[in-house]
């Protein structure tokens, strides 16, 4: 009972704090503690239980308990355990200590929970907004339940301008983004260079926030939301989807067919091949490497088709509903993954000996773009980032799901802690998927692929899922409710985490070495940002608003 | 008098013509050779002439800190590029015909230099300002390297004359010529940096600094630029056949402007073979490796002193 011995260390050392427990099963516990201990319990499985942290979620709950509730999510890889430290904040005082302080991959997190939900996280380092855009009124909170899915603020306010750090002394602005040829999304970061080194940096994002959730938890449905969740993210769609559908089932205690859950893992796996093919492409075209790129993504090709061939899609798969999936894997399209497999394994072996014998390439990437062990751990950092550091964490692994218990396959790890140590991973990955797919085609179980549901899931249940995607791991935080819905939804994608470790592995760093340090994580922006000019002799900022944008946009157009 | 000053213009304006008319046509093979080792169809050979012609199409827009600046730089680095192509002999005899020295050579390859670092200080941006640094910096360490070329060739010809040293070639000298082929071996290795190919395109790449000085153009000063970058990759192989190769050299007219045209194709050929399979080299790698090459370069220079 991995859950219980978790449970009982915690209970030795906080057992007047713990308010009450929920254990649905080995691999899941919730813990309900007194507010006023959340930072010391949070410490003490950070720091002495050597838990990773994974995200922090708030959530009105007045119209159900009264109160607003926060939840601090923990991973414990090695009992195999996800765990949620729960606490409920007075609604008249939405205010918690902060756990930022001891836990520094929770910065974000907590911004995130004031700009959307409005509670207040005291002692948080930084203050700024992070989803938010500039213009919205203070105290006017999305997340809530009072505000419609469909609200517009009235006093927008287009003028009020984001206060960007000063750049140390000797700095100029490098504006990175929004719009950079090697960002697929806009983003932005605002880069201090002394000559061609990079002194450190600022990062605004989250501009193209879609509101998902919201729509999650006020318009759509159980079935709906799968379709939803695969369009957060244009890689990893599969991913998320899988995610939802877990966290939901975990909650109402329901487990999926067998065979679903091999189709589901065929798909997950699929979707890491085209990843990493699509992502070794990517970093050699940021390197200039643009041959390898070319070659990457002619053999990333018979994957897509692979997809098309079983979904009728080449990305959005529709794949997942609560209790099963949507697709069959019928003997012939099994012969085609498995000819498709063969074909790839061919060409990629070749191709891993010309990636891992190029000497140029190692050149750029070696000591470049460094994460050491110990900015793992502080800033949360997941999937290959954390595994070319040499800690061997793998959510198929430490906490099984889908069919990933009943396949074998290896756990890549590298020491290099730098960009070429993650190129060696997902190369070397790719050999780890074709593994998993054959095994789970010659152990996929006959039968049904959905369950046949009757009535509704039961309402204010909490579910946890977490998944690999390719780029780390994908979190999904659930609490069930009615009217066919979840009450709240919370995504974390593997980018929340690994793009907070950018500006330490950017630091003192060549100018040249941003682009791919930048794509070693292989970032998924859900963001974007304004339009800036920066004058270097005066360091003057001018902003553009979208109204002046607009004029000038339509005054070209005339011209 | 007057009869020689035609001849050499003559001359002049028929490698003048034929470097524009080649040089495009020698980007559109680096294109497809490029594609075909990409395992994609690529552009068709005559591409690069539309491209160009669709960009002198377009409206010329003014932009850039100081705009006037910006188009000086355009009109310097084609101007530049062009008087070096008049200069040197294209499968016939050298151009200015005892009128100039190798001098004027090393003084025009620095102008094309020149001419970036304007064309980044013009438009003012932290991306062009970083690519002007780029290429200043590599054009300080590569420059040296031309100048020991030139400099071995007129040692060996016994003269600073223009048509001499390009005329005699390295190996006119008794004995086996140590140096000419010291510095054949460097000069080819620094080739790809000459013509600002990957891996050593620092100054542009695209995806770090977006193009570095040429972010803010557009339209036909883009044009100008671009068709300069074409020529230099056109003039400075050819450069390089006039120098180190003696063959062809002598052969009766239409068979020794072939036999220049082949070479000179041979060396476009391994440009692109190399941009194609290498990734690009961060400014302090490059500048290591251009030290290097800098340092075996001035060895040769002394092999050459002493009559190697």
């Amino acid at each position: 009972m991995p859950a219980r011995n978790v449970l009982n260390q915690l209970k030795q050392r906080f057992d007047g704090a713990i308010l009450r427990v929920d254990v649905p099963n080995d691999g899941r516990l919730f813990l309900y503690i007194r507010p006023e201990t959340v930072r010391e319990v949070c410490r003490y499985v950070f720091r002495d239980l050597d838990a990773r942290y994974v995200i922090s979620i708030g959530m009105d709950d007045r119209p159900f308990s009264g109160q607003f509730l926060v939840a601090h999510d923990f991973a414990f890889e090695s009992e195999h355990v996800l765990a949620s430290v729960m606490v409920h904040v007075p609604a008249e005082d939405p205010r918690i200590d902060s756990i930022s302080p001891d836990v520094p991959a929770a910065n974000w997190a907590e911004r995130e929970m004031r700009d959307l939900v409005g509670i207040e996280a005291v002692g948080c380092p930084s203050q700024k907004r992070l989803v938010l855009p500039d213009g919205w009124p203070d105290g006017v909170h999305p997340l809530r339940k009072d505000v419609p899915w469909d609200f517009r603020p009235e006093n927008y306010d287009e003028d009020r301008v984001y206060g960007f750090d000063d750049p140390p002394e000797g700095c100029t602005v490098v504006p990175f983004g929004p719009f950079h040829p090697t960002l697929d999304e806009p983003s932005h970061f605002r880069l201090f260079v002394e000559g061609e080194i990079v002194r450190g940096c600022e990062y605004r994002g989250f501009m193209v926030h879609r509101g998902i959730e919201k729509l999650g938890e006020a318009v759509l449905t159980y079935n709906e939301i799968p379709m939803m969740a695969e369009r957060i993210c244009g890689i990893c769609g599969c991913v998320h989807s899988v995610t939802y559908a877990q966290a939901v089932e975990q909650a109402a205690a329901i487990r999926p067919t067998a065979r679903a859950e091999f189709i589901r893992t065929i798909m997950l796996e699929i979707e890491r091949l085209h990843s990493h093919l699509l992502w070794v492409g990517l970093a050699n075209h940021i390197l200039g490497f643009d041959t390898l790129f070319m070659q990457s993504f002619r053999m990333r090709e018979p994957i897509m088709w692979l997809a098309e061939r079983i979904t009728g899609n080449r990305k959005t798969y529709g794949l997942c509903v609560i209790g099963g999936v949507r697709w069959d894997i019928t003997p012939e399209i099994k012969a085609d993954i498995l000819r498709v497999l063969a074909d790839l394994e061919k060409e990629w072996i070749p191709a891993t000996k010309a990636v891992s014998g190029d000497r140029n390439l190692r050149k750029r990437t070696q000591g470049v773009g460094v994460a050491s062990k110990s900015l793992v751990k502080e800033a949360g950092l997941i999937g290959p980032m954390a595994r070319a550091s040499g800690v061997g964490i793998d959510v198929r692994k430490d906490h099984p799901y889908a069919a990933y218990d009943r396949v074998e396959f290896d756990v890549i790890t590298q020491d290099g802690c730098d960009v070429w140590s993650r190129v060696l991973v997902r190369v070397l990955e790719v050999f780890e998927s074709i593994k998993i797919i054959r095994q789970c085609l010659e152990r996929m179980p006959a039968g049904e692929i959905q369950l046949k549901l009757d009535g509704e899931l039961p309402a204010g249940r909490v579910g946890v899922s977490s998944v690999e995607a390719p780029r780390g791991e994908s979190h999904h935080f659930v609490v069930t409710g009615d009217d066919n819905r979840p009450r709240r939804w919370r995504v974390r994608a593997p980018t929340y985490q690994n793009l907070q470790g950018i500006p330490a592995m950017i630091k003192d760093q060549q100018l040249a070495d941003m682009t791919i340090s930048l794509g070693s994580i292989d970032p998924c922006f859900s963001c974007t940002d304004r339009l800036e000019v920066v004058d270097i002799r005066s360091g003057n900022v001018k902003v553009f608003s979208p109204a002046e944008i607009k004029t000038l946009g339509r005054r070209q157009g005339r011209g | 008098m007057s009869e020689g000053f035609w001849a050499v213009l003559g001359y002049g304006v028929l490698n003048v013509l034929l470097a524009l008319a080649a040089a495009p046509l020698c980007e559109g093979i680096v294109r497809k050779i490029t594609a075909r080792i990409q395992s994609r169809k690529g552009p068709p050979l005559r591409q690069p002439y539309y491209d160009l012609l669709k960009l002198l199409g377009k409206e010329d827009i003014e932009a850039g800190e100081s705009p006037r600046m910006q188009r000086m730089a355009a009109y310097l680095s084609l101007g530049a590029t062009l008087t070096l192509a008049a200069l040197v002999p294209m499968g016939g005899n050298a151009p200015l015909d005892g009128w100039a020295d190798a001098i004027l050579l090393v003084y025009l390859l620095t102008l094309c230099g020149v001419s970036t670092l304007l064309a980044g200080l013009a438009a003012g941006s932290p991306y062009s300002l970083i690519g002007a640094s780029r290429s200043m910096m590599t054009m300080l360490t590569l420059e040296p390297i031309l100048a020991v070329a030139v400099i071995i060739g007129a040692i060996e010809a016994r003269s600073l004359r223009l048509d001499a040293i390009l005329g005699a070639s390295l190996f006119s000298g008794p004995g086996w010529p140590l140096a000419g082929l010291v510095m054949l071996g460097v000069m080819l290795l620094a080739l790809q940096a000459f013509v600002e190919r990957v891996p050593f395109d620092v100054g542009e790449a695209e995806t770090e600094i977006m193009e570095g000085a040429l972010v803010e153009y557009s339209g036909p000063k883009l044009a100008l630029f671009k068709y300069a970058r074409m020529v230099r990759l056109f003039v400075y192989c050819a450069l390089v056949v006039t120098l180190f190769s003696p063959l062809g050299r002598g052969w009766v007219f239409p068979l020794a402007l072939l036999a220049f045209l082949a070479q000179t194709l041979v060396l476009v050929l391994l440009v692109t073979l190399i941009g194609a399979t290498h990734a690009r080299y961060r400014i302090d790698q490059a500048i290591r490796y251009f030290a290097v090459l800098l340092a075996v370069s001035v060895g040769a220079l002394a092999l050459a002193a002493v009559g190697f």
